[in-house]
């Protein structure tokens, strides 16, 4: 009868404890990591989609953009991220704003930038890089407080976008080039943009530097 | 001094060395840390996690890599230095029963890939979107981040942990090795945040003043996280693994109440804002919490050094009775900091102290790595020993 020599290899596993090539002693640590992990990872999720939004825009309730700015948001839409006035204090310069109906989606975000509309609308293009599709020449849009914007819209493969860059200030060019920068982004999908353009339009309008500036 | 009867001696050096020998094989050190195990499940599922966390890494930061270059430069630049003091601070603290190198940046790299970007980063966006339909975006911004993060963040740095005990059990038995692992994965967690951060910083901003704005983070996240991820990690690490008890020290309730004082300092480091309701107190909070969250960390690694250090009183006894290491050294090689400031006044002698308590750590080492036989290391160990402590 043979005998071993005593000494067992260090990664040696023994036959009974095989699986499919796995030492089975693994499997406790292994399984329930992983098990875990993805409890982390899709339960949150699943969860999230399952829970709809109740967040609704109602008459009279304005967003608040930072530093005294405002804007009236349409009526029925899904406010996802923000503030409104009287409930906490946004930031300008970090101001992230998301607002959805249907497929289509309003963010609102704040930047500090010095230069002119133009150049910020310049300086959000260069960040994201070409993106293919075609890209209308820009205009400008007064807002019934008189702010001005730049607007540009395009159309792609993912949609239609329509960007709007406000300098969050009126006044001499030195009080705008120093004032908060503003993007509002609107995203449809392709050729739906005109079922929107209505409550967009009003909305933008509706944007005010606040009483402060 | 009462003599000895010859058998008596025999038979306590016996049971000494048994002790010797039992603490070497309760411990683990001296056991060889192998990362690729292809039998092993543990392997498997954290190649997985931080192949996807690398893939999703790459994801975030492709797109815009070439624009925002100076931030993710500066970040990785500023936060790699971060890490220096950290490393320096963690290696102080992997005394005892020291875990190896490679076993702790596997640990490392888990927090900063896996955890942070295969189950942070997607857990949090569906958490937040959650917060804000539940109670509306203001409850959602005051207090999303912290009802998020301590759960999904703690548990996913914790599977790392966990995964190294399926990958050395023979390495990670006691609270002590908890807490250390468990600051390591919080340290990478923590910088692979705090980069991603920069990051955002940057992209939020279009990409303006790039160089100053991962200087600004740099300077709020550097601060904050003195007390942070690899702080919340190594007592929530510490907690699991009085949970699970693997040395024999198993405490449930003690490993449940600590995991869970992780969580809370977690959610207080999260919503300053929202726990000091935007007035003056948000000024002095994270003041107040960092010093009790300092206390209670120094607490947990008093405790969970008890088991380590009874290892290494038992690895270095026969080197007590035949003479090499005195009591008083034995007491500071296998002590806290107040044992080893105890032996400097012993010694009158900083430098004479901190030679031979390093010496004797040396010694320890050597035996548990010779399996507690005579080898050429024990013996050279044991001579520089005999050096420092007649030097």
């Amino acid at each position: 009868m043979a005998t071993g020599t005593g000494q067992v290899p260090r990664d040696w596993v023994p036959v009974e404890h095989r699986l499919f090539g796995l030492d089975r002693r693994t499997f406790a640590a292994g399984f329930t990591a992983l098990g875990i992990a993805l409890v982390l990872i899709y339960g949150p999720q699943v969860l999230n989609a399952a829970i709809p939004w109740h967040n609704e825009i109602r008459a009279g309730e304005v967003l608040d953009l930072g530093d005294g700015g405002t804007a009236v948001p349409p009526v029925g839409w899904q406010l996802e991220k923000g503030t409104l006035t009287g409930e906490g204090a946004a930031s300008a310069t970090n101001l992230d704003v998301v607002l959805a109906s249907g497929g289509a989606t309003i963010e609102m975000d704040g930047a500090a930038f010095e230069g002119s509309a133009n150049a910020f609308l310049d300086q959000v293009i260069q960040s994201e890089g070409d993106e293919p599709g075609m890209t209308s020449a820009r205009g400008s849009v007064t807002t019934d407080a008189g702010l001005v914007g730049v607007v540009e819209s395009s159309t792609g493969p993912s949609g239609d976008t329509v960007d709007v860059a406000f300098k969050m200030a009126v006044g001499t060019a030195e009080a705008t080039d120093a004032a908060p920068a503003l993007l509002v982004r609107v995203r449809t999908a392709a050729g739906q943009f005109e079922r929107y353009q209505d409550e967009v339009a009003a909305m933008i309008r509706s944007i005010s530097p606040g009483v402060a500036r | 001094m009462t003599a000895v009867p010859e058998e008596n001696a025999v038979t306590t050096v016996a049971e000494e060395k048994l002790a010797q020998r039992e603490a070497i094989e309760e411990s683990g050190w001296g056991q060889p840390f192998r990362f690729v195990q292809l039998d092993n499940v543990a392997f498997w599922v954290y190649v997985l996690g931080v192949g996807g966390g690398a893939l999703t890494m790459v994801r975030t930061y492709l797109p815009g890599v070439a624009f925002y270059t100076p931030a993710l430069a500066g970040g990785v630049v500023l936060f790699g230095l971060y890490l220096i003091p950290w490393l320096l601070l963690l290696r102080h603290h992997n005394r005892f029963t020291a875990q190896p190198a490679r076993l702790l940046a596997t640990g490392f790299v888990w927090g900063g890939v896996a955890a942070t970007f295969w189950i942070a980063l997607p857990a949090n966006t569906a958490l937040l979107s959650i917060w804000a339909k539940l109670g509306g975006t203001t409850f959602a911004d005051d207090w999303g981040a912290g009802l998020s993060a301590p759960i999904n963040e703690e548990f996913g740095k914790a599977l790392g942990l966990v995964l190294l005990i399926g990958l050395a059990p023979r390495l990670v038995r006691s609270a002590y090795d908890g807490f250390i692992i468990g600051a390591f994965i919080g340290l990478g967690f923590q910088v692979s945040e705090d980069v991603l951060y920069v990051y955002n910083g940057a992209s939020q901003q279009y990409g303006v003043n790039q160089l100053g704005s991962s200087l600004q983070v740099f300077v709020v996240r550097g601060a904050t996280g003195i007390v942070s991820h690899a702080l919340f990690s190594a007592i929530f690490c510490a907690g699991l693994m009085w949970v699970l008890g693997r040395s024999g020290e198993r405490n449930v309730v003690r490993g449940v109440l600590t995991m869970l004082m992780a969580m809370v300092f977690h959610f207080a480091w999260d919503d300053t804002t929202g726990l000091s309701g935007g007035t003056w107190l948000g000024a002095v909070l994270p003041f107040v919490i960092a010093a009790i969250e300092l206390t209670a960390l120094f607490y947990v690694l008093r405790h969970a050094a008890r088991q380590e250090r009874t290892w290494m009183r038992e690895l270095l006894g026969p080197e007590v009775d035949n003479g090499v290491v005195d009591p008083a050294l034995l007491d500071a090689v296998s002590g806290l900091r107040k044992d080893r400031k105890k032996y400097r006044k012993h010694v009158h002698s900083r430098a004479k102290a901190r030679h031979r308590i390093e010496a004797a750590s040396d010694l320890a080492r050597e035996i548990a790595l010779a399996g507690g036989a005579e080898s050429a290391g024990v013996k050279h160990a044991r001579s520089e020993v005999l050096r420092v402590r007649t030097g």
